[in-house]
């Protein structure tokens, strides 16, 4: 059986955002998931709060506003604005710099999703801020014929009734990477890290371009090395250059995953792959080691703590079974907010307010998890991300903002409870 | 106001509507057909996909049987192609008696219906997922029918006869002259433009609506009992053979593989209005314990939609109240409006089921002919409507096998049910709509697992591409889908069709925002 500090449950912006943070103050940190988390499915934006519910344009004054189950509350906006910090530098210093990110906790960017949408978030990669739309400026929004994750006519009209004043107008190439009709996100990503595709790109749009536009792309603007394929396209087309963000996969969050799980490798961290916690052996109040099934072995992880973020109902880190009774999947914690036998669980409008929305794990203000009666089900196991009760991360636009502050949070009560960290400091 | 004449006006573009349009067509009338929604929205496109052999009826409706044994092969021979010939099991599960097992294949032989025992071994080898405590298993030529393409085959059979098909046309009154109906007027529900139809003749085949059209002529003591009926369709085919319990019909006694799902259904309650027939959880609860009668597990498995449709049981205010809408026979009845209220011109279908639809259209056309004093024979049990004509049954994997003849050639827009984008195209051209709904039943866009998560995004691009739909109208027709979709799968969020559907929110509301998207009234204000 394997020991370390911490161990960490998931690869989600939670769970590699505490484990970076552990590792980089000297915790040994072993990463432990089922696979890939929700990175590849997010914009790669830090949404801190959109929505609450009507939209926010200073997400840090707002968070003060929030109800005292929110998680941002347990953690308090200092930590978020720290987390945040935090996470710039990370991407700064990162393995794809200069790649680097922009925008800070106290203003949302204004950026369109591929509906055109104007949605605010409060951190964004530097490929994606020229597309705020605060400014007024007109858009030249080009898609590729291949990539049927991305309907730029239906984007560019879409700007134009957003009420902000912007124009857009619209075009398709049919520049295809290797022939096929059907390319995915990540296959025009990696053809645009060739600047001969770059070069392609930048001859067939820059002869249509009318003055003063800037320009839209899907968020494919290069996967291993996106500061190079969007100073190119910027470069050579002698405009503002943006990409937005559509279906998944998610190039700018696969990006986020590969930048911060290289920047664990460095810190001495390690993350294994297909392993899933199936439950723990505990001692006291306290987790000792977790159980592991690997394909069809059984193993065993001891850990002096652990940080649980294997994400909320969409990523199995919760399940509900078809008697409505829910759990938590890995250590089979408490989970609050399901509403009871005879009680609506949804609404019949997909809009609507749905009381299992909230569902998650309770924890107190030490993201510690506790039962129904408020009491501390575990001492040394620190819940982060979309696994917490009290968020509605997809309407409120707050699930990287909560993954960031919960996971960077969570760290640092880690860090200051910790008395075997210094041990494994002196000896790194 | 606009004017359409015709022979025979035909309300309903249900089975039974289309059935009729087909008939009459083919007889030589000239025939208007008017729906006030799509084709097959209503009960037809809402139920589980039985193409009954009889089975079901054998001792308690043995005309309804006699029925279904009959036209169970003729629909074979007709609609080869709408038809998958999976067979069924009627299985004495232990809650049922084993003694009805004997009544049964008495009623079997009674209604020459070729049903023959089977050991319970040889029932679990055909279906291995089969309760293993079954008792006693009877083999029956059951079959799964596709209802949408049922229908849009007889309709466009119909088109092909000079028929014209009016979908989202409703009827807002029927005309009458000296006690006869002399045609409708009806209201395009598109552009709101109202037309009259003039026609010698109307057949009223709007099923549960019938109460609502027959009002419109002054008639009003022929009730309509809609008896309201789930279904669930979970995400695999949990068996290839339809399986039946071998009992007194009941609730949750049956389990259809139809295409790429299994459907159970159903139940049965007297529902006071056809277009209000919401899904409880409690209603789910139950189906599920069902499903695990018959196939252990069943809770456990994923469950993919849940709809509910209605049965256009009829009532008579003069035949006395009825209590139990299973108790109502569910064989079908012309109703003779010029015996039994003075009208003439106008006849209804009533009751009756989707196994018989042909045999329905058959009795309701013979009784205009009967009172117009005309003969012209009935052809729908030798005549092929479209798609039909290589003569084979429908099987599982023969889309697969057509996708992957061009699987670099074109792109994939809905992988789950396998539809490429020149289909797509194509589908919006020809069906002339916007509605993202009435491309979804005419290709089964979004009727996969993923419930449209990855391909309402991307066909809603190609709808505002290839149609020239505003940005307005494709939000609003995005979003109307998301709220289309969401009734079918809240009630049965649980296990892995909960994670799905909270990947999709990622998608609509995380990335997308598609809640903010500007409403199309302000694009015009």
């Amino acid at each position: 059986m394997s020991h370390h500090d911490a161990v960490v449950v998931g690869t989600g912006l939670a769970g590699l955002t505490a484990a970076v943070r552990l590792a980089e103050s000297g915790a040994r940190v072993l990463v432990l998931a089922k696979g890939v988390g929700a990175t590849h499915l997010s914009p790669g934006t830090i949404d801190v709060l959109g929505y609450s519910p009507a939209r926010v344009e200073r997400p840090a004054e707002a968070l003060g506003a929030l109800p005292a189950t929110h998680p941002y509350s347990l953690v308090g906006a200092d930590a978020v604005a720290a987390a945040v910090t935090w996470f710039k530098e990370r991407v700064a210093s990162g393995s794809l710099a200069p790649y680097a990110s922009v925008g800070d906790v106290d203003a949302n960017f204004l950026l369109p999703p591929a509906v055109g949408v104007p949605r605010p978030s409060a951190v964004v990669p530097e490929t994606m801020a020229a597309g705020d739309l605060r400014d007024g400026d007109p858009v030249y929004v080009v898609g590729f014929r291949a990539l049927k994750d991305f309907h730029p006519a239906l984007l560019a009209d879409n700007l134009g009734r957003s009420g902000l004043g912007v124009k857009a107008r619209a075009t398709e190439l049919e520049l295809v990477p290797e022939r096929r009709r059907d390319v995915n996100a990540l296959g025009f990503a990696r053809a645009l890290d060739d600047p001969a595709f770059r070069g392609d790109v930048v001859a067939q749009v820059v002869t249509r371009l009318a003055p003063g536009e800037r320009v839209a792309f899907p968020a494919v603007l290069g996967i291993a090395d996106p500061h190079g394929a969007w100073t190119a396209l910027e470069q050579g087309l002698g405009r503002p250059v943006f990409e937005v963000p559509t279906l998944p996969p998610s190039v700018p969050g696969m990006r986020v995953f590969a930048l911060l799980r290289e920047a664990l490798r460095r810190a001495g961290g390690s993350v294994v792959l297909n392993n899933v916690v199936i439950g723990a052996e505990r001692a006291g109040g306290r987790v000792t080691a977790l159980r592991t099934r690997v394909g069809l072995r059984d193993e065993r992880h001891g850990a002096d703590w652990v940080v649980l973020a294997t994400g909320g109902f969409a990523s199995g880190g919760l399940e509900l079974d078809s008697r409505w009774s829910a759990r938590e999947t890995a250590l089979g914690l408490p989970v609050a907010g399901v509403p009871g036998a005879g009680e609506q669980r949804f609404r019949p409008g997909y809009f609507d307010d749905h009381p299992m929305s909230r569902a998650g794990v309770a924890v107190d203000r030490e993201l510690r998890p506790v039962d129904a009666a408020g009491e501390r089900a575990l001492e040394n196991v620190l819940v982060a991300g979309a696994t917490l009760a009290g968020a509605e991360p997809w309407r409120e636009k707050s699930g990287d903002g909560l993954s960031l502050a919960t996971g960077y949070r969570a760290a640092e009560l880690v860090l200051a409870a910790s008395t075997a960290v210094p041990a494994a400091a002196a000896g790194s | 106001m606009p004017q359409l004449q015709a022979d025979v006006l035909v309300i309903g573009g249900g089975a039974t509507g289309a059935g009729v349009a087909w008939d009459a067509a083919l007889r030589g009338f000239d025939v208007i057909l008017v729906e006030r929604g799509d084709l097959a929205e209503g009960t037809s496109g809402r139920f589980h996909g039985l193409l009954h052999s009889g089975g079901r009826y054998v001792v308690k409706d043995p005309v309804a049987a006699e029925e279904c044994v009959v036209e169970n092969a003729i629909l074979r021979r007709v609609v080869p192609d709408c038809i998958e010939d999976t067979g069924g099991l009627f299985v004495t599960t232990p809650d049922d008696d084993p003694a009805y097992g004997d009544r049964f294949m008495e009623g079997c032989r009674a209604a020459k219906l070729p049903a023959e025992e089977i050991g319970v071994a040889e029932a679990l080898r055909r279906e291995p997922r089969l309760n293993p405590a079954i008792r006693r298993a009877f083999s029956v030529p059951d079959a799964s029918i596709d209802a949408w393409k049922t229908v849009w085959s007889l309709a466009r059979g119909a088109a092909a006869h000079r028929a014209r098909v009016l979908t989202y046309h409703r009827v807002i009154d029927l005309h009458r002259s000296d006690g006869a109906v002399t045609g409708a007027r009806v209201r395009n529900e598109l552009t709101g433009e109202e037309l009259d139809v003039e026609a010698g003749f109307t057949l009223n085949a709007s099923g549960a609506w019938a109460a609502q059209i027959l009002h419109m002529a002054g008639i009003e003591d022929v009730g309509v009992v809609p008896g309201k009926g789930i279904m669930i369709a979970m995400n695999h085919r949990l068996v290839n053979t339809v399986i039946n319990r071998c009992t007194m019909p009941a609730d949750g006694d049956i389990l259809v593989p139809i295409r790429t799902v299994s459907v159970i259904g159903t139940t049965d309650v007297r529902s006071a209005d056809p277009d209000e027939i919401p899904v409880t959880q409690d209603e789910v609860d139950q189906m599920l314990d069902d499903g695990e009668r018959l196939v252990p597990g069943f809770r456990e498995a994923r469950a993919l939609r849940v709809w509910a449709g209605v049965r256009p049981l009829f009532q008579d205010a003069r035949a006395g109240e009825v209590t139990d809408t299973r108790d109502v026979s569910r064989t079908h009845a012309v109703v003779d409006h010029r015996k039994r209220d003075g009208v003439d011109g106008l006849l209804t279908m009533s009751g009756g089921k989707l196994t018989t639809l042909r045999l329905m259209a058959q009795d309701l056309v013979d009784a205009m002919c009967a009172q117009l004093g005309t003969e012209r024979p009935c052809r729908t049990a030798e005549e092929r409507p479209p798609g039909n004509d290589d003569g084979e049954h429908y099987r599982l994997g023969s889309r697969l096998r057509k996708r992957e003849e061009r699987l670099q050639e074109e792109q994939l827009i809905c992988e789950c049910e396998m539809i490429g984008r020149g289909r797509l195209e194509e589908a919006i051209r020809t069906r002339g709509t916007t509605n993202l709904d009435d491309i979804r039943r005419v290709l089964r866009l979004g009727m996969g697992p993923c419930q449209g998560g990855f391909c309402i995004y991307r066909a809603t691009g190609i709808l505002h591409a290839v149609d020239r739909l505003d940005g307005a109208e494709a939000a609003e027709s995005l979003r109307r889908f998301l709220e289309e979709r969401w009734k079918g799968v809240w009630p049965i969020l649980y296990g892995d069709q909960l994670r799905q559907a909270r990947l999709d929110d990622w998608i609509f509301q995380g990335v997308l925002d598609v809640e903010h998207l500007p409403p199309g009234e302000e694009a015009a204000a």
